[in-house]
C-alpha cells in the first residue's frame, strides 16, 4: 500500500512535471507562438488595454479609446498605417491658404452615418462646436485651440464692444526678429469663396476676456490697465458660432485657425476631430453611446457592447468606402493583465496586442524566437526626467548638466531591453527630416560655443565632466573610481518622484545606482499612487527629479518641443522663457518645412543647454500580432486605420520577418492606400495646372 | 428573535451611512482627481468640469448632496465612464461575480466540510494527515500563483480549458477552483478542529452511551455544534465573494464587480467606489446577520432576546 500510493504520488508528480516542461517547449519549438490559424469568420480579435471611458470620440482621451474611435468614427483625414502622416477619409480633398491659417476641405458626397444619414459639412460644424463646448468638458479640447475663437469659447470668455458698437482688438505680439533668422512675411489670402461669416472670421483678432466678473477681478489684480480699459464697456458672450468652422456648402467645410500651425492637418486625424451624428445626440443626450442608440460613422458599428467583457463591431455596409474594407468584424476586448493577454494569444484567442504588453522578463527570448510576429519598431514616445527647476541645488544649470552626464544611457537602454538612449529631448527615428536640421543647427552651434565635437559626442555619458561639472558648482567630488563621494551636497533637497510601477522603479534603481557610482550622490527614491503622483509633479510640487513620459499626439516634433511652450506649459519643470517662446511662435509661423524645422532645432538646442530634464530612452513598439493579420503595421503611435487590416488564409502569403514589414510591399495595401491618397495628388495637380494656366494667359 | 432581527435590520442602514461617510472622507483626502491626468487641463476647462459635478460648492453642501443621493439608493453617474450611472454598472457586474462567487463558494463548502469531517472522524490517520498538509499548502500558496498553474496545465498542456475571458461554463471552471482553493482549505482546518472539540464534549459521549449509532451521533448532535467556526466564518465571506475578487479576475479577465471597484480606486471614480462600498458593507452586515440568526438553530444554548 505504501509502496503503491508513493507510485501514484510519483506518477502524477511527473505527469505534472511533463506537462509544465511540454507546454513550455512546444512553444519554444513552433515557428510561431502557440495556436496559429487564420480565423474564416472575417473577424479580428484584438486587445485594447483598458475598458474605454465612452464610446464618444470627443471624451475619451487614451489609446485604448482611440483606437475603438478609428473603427466607428471618421473624421476628415486618417493616419496614414505606416507612417502615421494625414490622408484622407471624409474631406477627399483639401487646399491651405498661402498663409496658413486657413484649410478648406473637400467632402465626399457619398458618405453617410450608419443609420443611412448623409454626412455634410454641417455636421462637421456641430461636431467641432459641441466638441468645444464647455458644457462638454472634453479633457482634449486644447487640441483645437488653434481654432480661432475656439479656446474663447471653450473658456466661457467674452468679446469687448465699446461705447461706439466696436469691438475691442487682441494687441497682436509682432514677431521680433533675433537670431538673424528671417521673418516669414505671411500674405493674406482666402480658399473658397467668400462669405458673410468668412469676412467676420478674417477680421483682425477680437480681445477676448474671461466670461465672469470673479474671474476679471483675478485678471485686473494683476493688470491694473486693463481694468481701466474695460471700464464701462460691454461684454458680449462668445457663441460656438464665432468659432472659425464653417460650412461653406453641403460639401465645403473651412477651418479659420488664430495663428498658421504647419501640423495642423496631422492633428485633425485625432479622434476628437472625428464627426458625430447631430440629430442622435439631440434625441438622446448623454444616452447617445449605449448600444441600441449609438449611431457612428466609421467604417465599422456596434453590434454589442458588454462593458469589462467584449465590444463587438461590425463592417458598417453604409460607410462610403465599405467596398475596400475587408473584414467583417472586430472585436475589442478590454484587458491589462499582461500575462493573460500572452495567454489569450498564444491559446490563439486573439489575434493582435496593443503596446507595452510583452512582460519585460519575456521580451528576449521572444523577440528571438519569434521573429514573424514580435514588433519591435521606433515608436513615437520618450522617457525622461524632468527637473524642478527653482528649487536649491538644482536651480544650478552645473548641477542639472551634472547629472544629465552622469546616467550611461547604453547600460541603462539594455537593461530596458526594448529601448533606445534618447539625449537629446526630441526621439530619434521619428522625424527624420527634423533630425537632419538638427544636425545642421548643432554644428553651428557648437562653433559658435566652442564646444568640441567630442565633448558634444559624450553628452550620452560623461562622468568625469559631470564631476568636473558639479565641483564649478561648489559640490566637490572626492574619491576615485567606484569610490566617490560629494560630502557638501544637500541630498535632503532632492529625491527621484516616479508613479508606481515595475519599469519605473527598474529605472529608478538604475539611476540611483548610477549617481552613486559616478557623483558619489545616493538620490532617495519616491514612489506614489497615479493619480496622486500627477498633481504632485504638474504642479512642480516635487524637489529633483521626477519621472516623465511623452507620447507625441501628433507627428511633428512640436508635439515635443511645445511641451514647454508659454508660461502656462505643461513641462512640470517650473521653467519658461521669453526667447524659446519666441522661437516656437516663429517656428509655427513659417510655411516652409526645411526653415521651420531649422528655428525649432534651435529652441530645442536652446532648451537643451539649459538642461531641464535627463532624457533617458526612446521607447520601441512592443507587442505581437499573428502573421495572418495583415495590412496591419507597427507605426509610431500603434494606432490602426482597421480598413487596410485583413486576414489571410494562405499561410504561403502570411507576414516574414517583420522587422522588415515596413519595407516590405504588400499590394493589397499598396493598391488601397494610393487610391485613398490618389483624390488630394489629383486635387493639388489640377490646382497647379489651374495656376499655372492664369499666371500664363 | 423577531426584536433582535428588527433591531439589527434598523442598524444597517446608518452604519452603511457612516462606512460611506468615512470612504467619502478618505476619497476627498487623497490627492488627485478623477480628470488629472499626464497633461495640465486649461484652468476654464477645470472650473467647467468643477462647476458640471458641483466640486466649486463648500464641502459640506457637496456632502449632504451626497447622503441625500445615497439615501435615496441613487449614486449617480460615473465619473469616469460617461453616461452609466452607478446601480447600472453594479447591477451589471454583480450576476459575474455572484456566479463566480458561489460556485466557488458551494465548492469551496463541499471540498472543506467532506475533507474536514473525515479528518475528524479519523484523527491521526494518513488521511487526516495528508488533507491537513494539503489544506496548508492551499493556504499558503496565493491565488496569483494557483491561477497560472492551472493555466499551464489545462490550456497549454491539456489543451481542454480556455486561458482567460468568460465564454460559457468551461470558462468558469479554473476561475472557480482558483477561488474556492484558499476557501477550502480553511474551511477543512475550522471544520476538523470544530469537530474534534465537539465530538470530545460530554453531551456526545452522552448520546453515544445511549446507544446512537455513530452517524446519528454525528449528524443530529455533533455537526450542528462543530460548524459554528465555520458558520461564522464562512458568512462574510460569502459578502466578500460575491462582491468580487480583484486578483482572479485580473488573471482570468472576468467581468466581474472586483475589477471594477479597482479600477474606480484608480480613477477617483467617486460615485461608483461609494456605490460599491455601500453596497459590499450591506452585503456584509447582511450576511452576519444571517450568521448570527444560524447559530440559534445550531446551538441551542445560544438564544436572542
Amino acid at each position: 500500500m505504501r509502496c503503491s500510493l508513493g507510485k501514484v504520488r510519483l506518477g502524477v508528480f511527473s505527469l505534472v512535471l511533463s506537462l509544465l516542461v511540454s507546454s513550455c517547449g512546444t512553444s519554444a519549438k513552433g515557428k510561431y507562438y502557440g495556436k496559429t490559424v487564420a480565423p474564416t469568420d472575417g473577424i479580428v480579435r484584438y486587445v485594447t488595454g483598458s475598458e474605454p471611458r465612452s464610446l464618444d470620440p470627443a471624451i475619451g482621451t487614451g489609446q485604448p479609446e482611440a483606437r475603438i474611435y478609428m473603427a466607428l468614427f471618421d473624421g476628415l483625414v486618417e493616419y496614414h498605417p505606416k507612417d502615421m502622416s494625414p490622408i484622407p477619409a471624409l474631406a477627399e480633398s483639401w487646399e491651405i491658404s498661402s498663409d496658413g491659417t486657413e484649410y478648406l476641405f473637400n467632402l465626399r458626397k457619398n458618405a453617410k452615418f450608419s443609420d443611412g444619414t448623409p454626412i455634410t459639412a454641417k455636421d462637421f460644424v456641430y461636431s467641432f462646436r459641441r466638441a468645444l463646448s464647455p458644457e462638454l468638458t472634453a479633457e482634449n479640447a486644447v487640441l483645437a485651440y488653434f481654432i480661432k475663437y475656439s479656446q474663447a469659447y471653450n473658456s466661457g470668455q467674452v468679446f469687448v464692444k465699446d461705447s461706439s458698437g466696436k469691438f475691442l482688438l487682441k494687441e497682436a505680439a509682432e514677431p521680433k526678429n533675433e537670431a538673424g533668422l528671417p521673418v516669414v512675411e505671411l500674405a493674406k489670402t482666402s480658399v473658397g469663396t467668400q462669405t458673410e461669416f468668412d469676412k467676420f472670421i478674417n477680421e483682425p483678432e477680437r480681445l477676448t476676456v474671461a466670461g465672469t466678473e470673479k474671474e476679471r477681478t483675478k485678471l485686473y489684480e494683476k493688470d491694473t490697465k486693463l481694468k481701466d480699459k474695460l471700464a464701462g464697456m460691454e461684454f458680449v458672450p462668445v457663441t460656438p458660432e464665432n468659432v472659425g468652422v464653417e460650412a461653406v456648402d453641403d460639401f465645403k467645410f473651412r477651418i479659420k485657425l488664430n495663428q498658421p500651425a504647419p501640423y495642423f492637418l496631422g492633428l485633425l486625424a485625432h479622434q476628437f476631430f472625428k464627426v458625430v451624428p447631430q440629430h442622435t445626440i439631440e434625441k438622446h443626450g448623454k444616452n447617445w453611446t449605449r448600444p441600441e442608440n449609438i449611431v457612428t460613422s466609421g467604417t465599422f458599428k456596434v453590434a454589442q457592447y458588454r462593458p469589462y467583457d467584449t465590444l463587438n463591431l461590425t463592417k458598417d455596409e453604409n460607410n462610403w468606402d465599405a467596398e475596400n474594407v475587408k473584414l467583417k468584424g472586430i472585436e475589442f476586448y478590454p484587458l491589462e493583465d499582461q500575462t493573460t493577454m500572452m495567454n489569450l494569444y498564444k491559446a490563439g484567442s486573439i489575434d493582435a496586442i496593443f503596446n507595452h504588453t510583452v512582460p519585460a522578463a519575456w521580451i528576449r527570448e521572444i523577440m528571438a524566437a519569434y521573429p514573424d510576429e514580435y514588433m519591435n519598431h521606433p515608436e513615437a514616445a520618450t522617457e525622461f526626467y524632468v527637473i524642478s527647476v527653482k528649487k536649491p541645488p538644482m536651480d544650478n544649470v552645473k548641477v542639472r548638466q551634472a547629472f544629465a552626464l552622469a546616467v550611461d544611457r547604453k547600460a541603462l537602454a539594455k537593461l530596458l531591453v526594448v529601448k533606445k538612449p534618447l539625449v537629446d529631448f526630441t526621439p530619434e527615428g521619428i522625424f527624420p527630416q527634423y533630425e537632419e536640421a538638427r544636425k545642421k543647427v548643432q554644428d553651428v552651434k557648437l562653433k559658435e560655443l566652442n564646444i568640441s565635437e567630442e565633448q558634444w559626442k559624450n553628452r550620452i555619458f560623461d562622468p568625469e565632466r559631470a564631476r568636473k561639472l558639479l565641483g564649478e558648482a561648489g559640490f566637490a567630488v572626492s574619491g576615485s573610481d567606484g569610490n566617490f563621494q560629494c560630502q557638501n551636497f544637500p541630498i535632503e533637497n532632492v529625491s527621484i518622484l516616479y508613479n508606481t510601477s515595475e519599469s519605473n522603479k527598474v529605472t529608478a534603481e538604475f539611476m540611483q545606482d548610477q549617481w552613486k557610482k559616478n557623483l558619489g550622490i545616493t538620490v532617495p527614491l519616491k514612489n506614489m499612487e497615479f493619480k496622486t503622483f500627477l498633481p504632485t509633479l504638474t504642479k512642480v510640487e516635487y524637489q529633483g527629479f521626477g519621472r516623465r513620459g511623452w507620447n507625441a499626439d501628433y507627428m511633428d516634433p512640436f508635439t515635443y518641443l511645445g511641451l514647454f511652450y508659454t508660461e502656462a506649459n505643461d513641462g512640470a519643470t517650473g521653467w519658461s522663457d521669453k526667447k524659446y517662446d519666441e522661437l516656437l511662435a516663429k517656428a509655427n509661423r513659417t510655411i516652409d518645412t526645411e526653415q521651420r524645422f531649422t528655428i525649432l532645432a534651435e529652441a530645442e538646442f536652446y532648451m537643451m543647454q539649459q538642461q531641464l530634464v535627463v532624457p533617458l530612452s526612446t521607447a520601441a513598439t512592443n507587442w505581437m500580432k499573428k502573421p495572418y493579420l495583415k495590412g496591419f503595421y507597427p507605426n509610431p503611435g500603434t494606432l490602426h486605420a482597421w480598413k487596410f487590416a485583413y486576414i489571410e488564409p494562405d499561410s504561403a502569403k502570411w507576414d516574414k520577418d517583420v522587422y522588415n514589414i515596413m519595407k516590405e510591399k504588400d499590394s493589397l495595401f499598396e493598391e488601397q492606400l494610393a487610391k485613398l491618397i490618389s483624390t488630394q495628388t489629383q486635387f493639388e495637380e489640377k490646382s497647379k495646372a489651374e495656376a499655372a494656366k492664369t499666371a500664363t494667359p | 428573535m423577531l426584536l433582535f432581527i428588527i433591531k439589527r435590520l434598523l442598524v444597517i442602514v446608518p452604519m452603511a451611512l457612516i462606512v460611506v461617510s468615512i470612504t467619502w472622507g478618505l476619497v476627498r483626502l487623497a490627492p488627485g482627481n478623477f480628470y488629472s491626468g499626464e497633461k495640465k487641463l486649461p484652468i476654464a476647462i477645470e472650473a467647467n468640469i468643477r462647476e458640471k459635478y458641483g466640486l466649486d460648492k463648500p464641502w459640506y453642501q457637496q456632502y449632504a448632496m451626497m447622503i441625500s443621493n445615497v439615501v435615496r439608493g441613487d449614486f449617480g453617474d460615473s465619473l469616469k465612464y460617461e453616461g452609466q450611472s452607478v446601480n447600472e454598472i453594479i447591477r451589471r457586474h454583480l450576476p459575474y461575480s455572484a456566479i463566480l462567487g458561489f460556485s466557488a463558494y458551494l465548492l469551496a463548502l463541499f471540498i472543506g466540510l467532506s475533507a474536514g469531517l473525515i479528518a475528524s472522524l479519523k484523527q491521526n490517520s494518513k488521511f487526516d494527515y495528508g488533507a491537513m498538509s494539503i489544506s496548508m499548502t492551499g493556504q499558503s500558496v496565493p491565488n496569483f500563483v494557483i491561477g497560472p498553474i492551472l493555466v499551464l496545465i489545462f490550456s497549454f498542456g491539456l489543451y481542454l480549458l480556455p486561458p482567460a475571458r468568460y465564454n460559457g461554463i468551461l470558462s468558469l471552471i479554473m476561475p472557480v477552483i482558483t477561488l474556492a482553493a484558499i476557501y477550502a482549505a480553511y474551511i477543512a482546518r475550522l471544520t476538523r478542529a470544530g469537530m474534534l472539540e465537539v465530538l470530545r464534549s460530554d453531551y456526545i459521549r452522552t448520546a453515544r452511551a445511549k446507544g446512537l449509532s455513530e452517524w446519528t451521533v454525528l449528524l443530529r448532535h455533533a455537526i450542528k455544534g462543530g460548524l459554528i467556526p465555520v458558520v461564522s466564518y464562512t458568512g462574510p465571506a460569502l459578502a466578500g465573494l460575491l462582491a468580487g475578487t480583484v486578483v482572479v479576475e485580473k488573471v482570468f479577465a472576468y467581468p466581474g464587480l472586483g475589477s471594477v471597484f479597482i479600477q474606480a480606486l484608480l480613477n477617483r471614480d467617486e460615485p461608483l467606489i461609494l456605490g460599491v462600498v455601500a453596497f459590499l458593507s450591506i452585503m456584509i452586515m447582511i450576511f452576519n446577520l444571517l450568521v448570527d440568526i444560524s447559530y440559534a438553530f445550531l446551538d441551542p444554548r445560544i438564544r436572542y432576546e
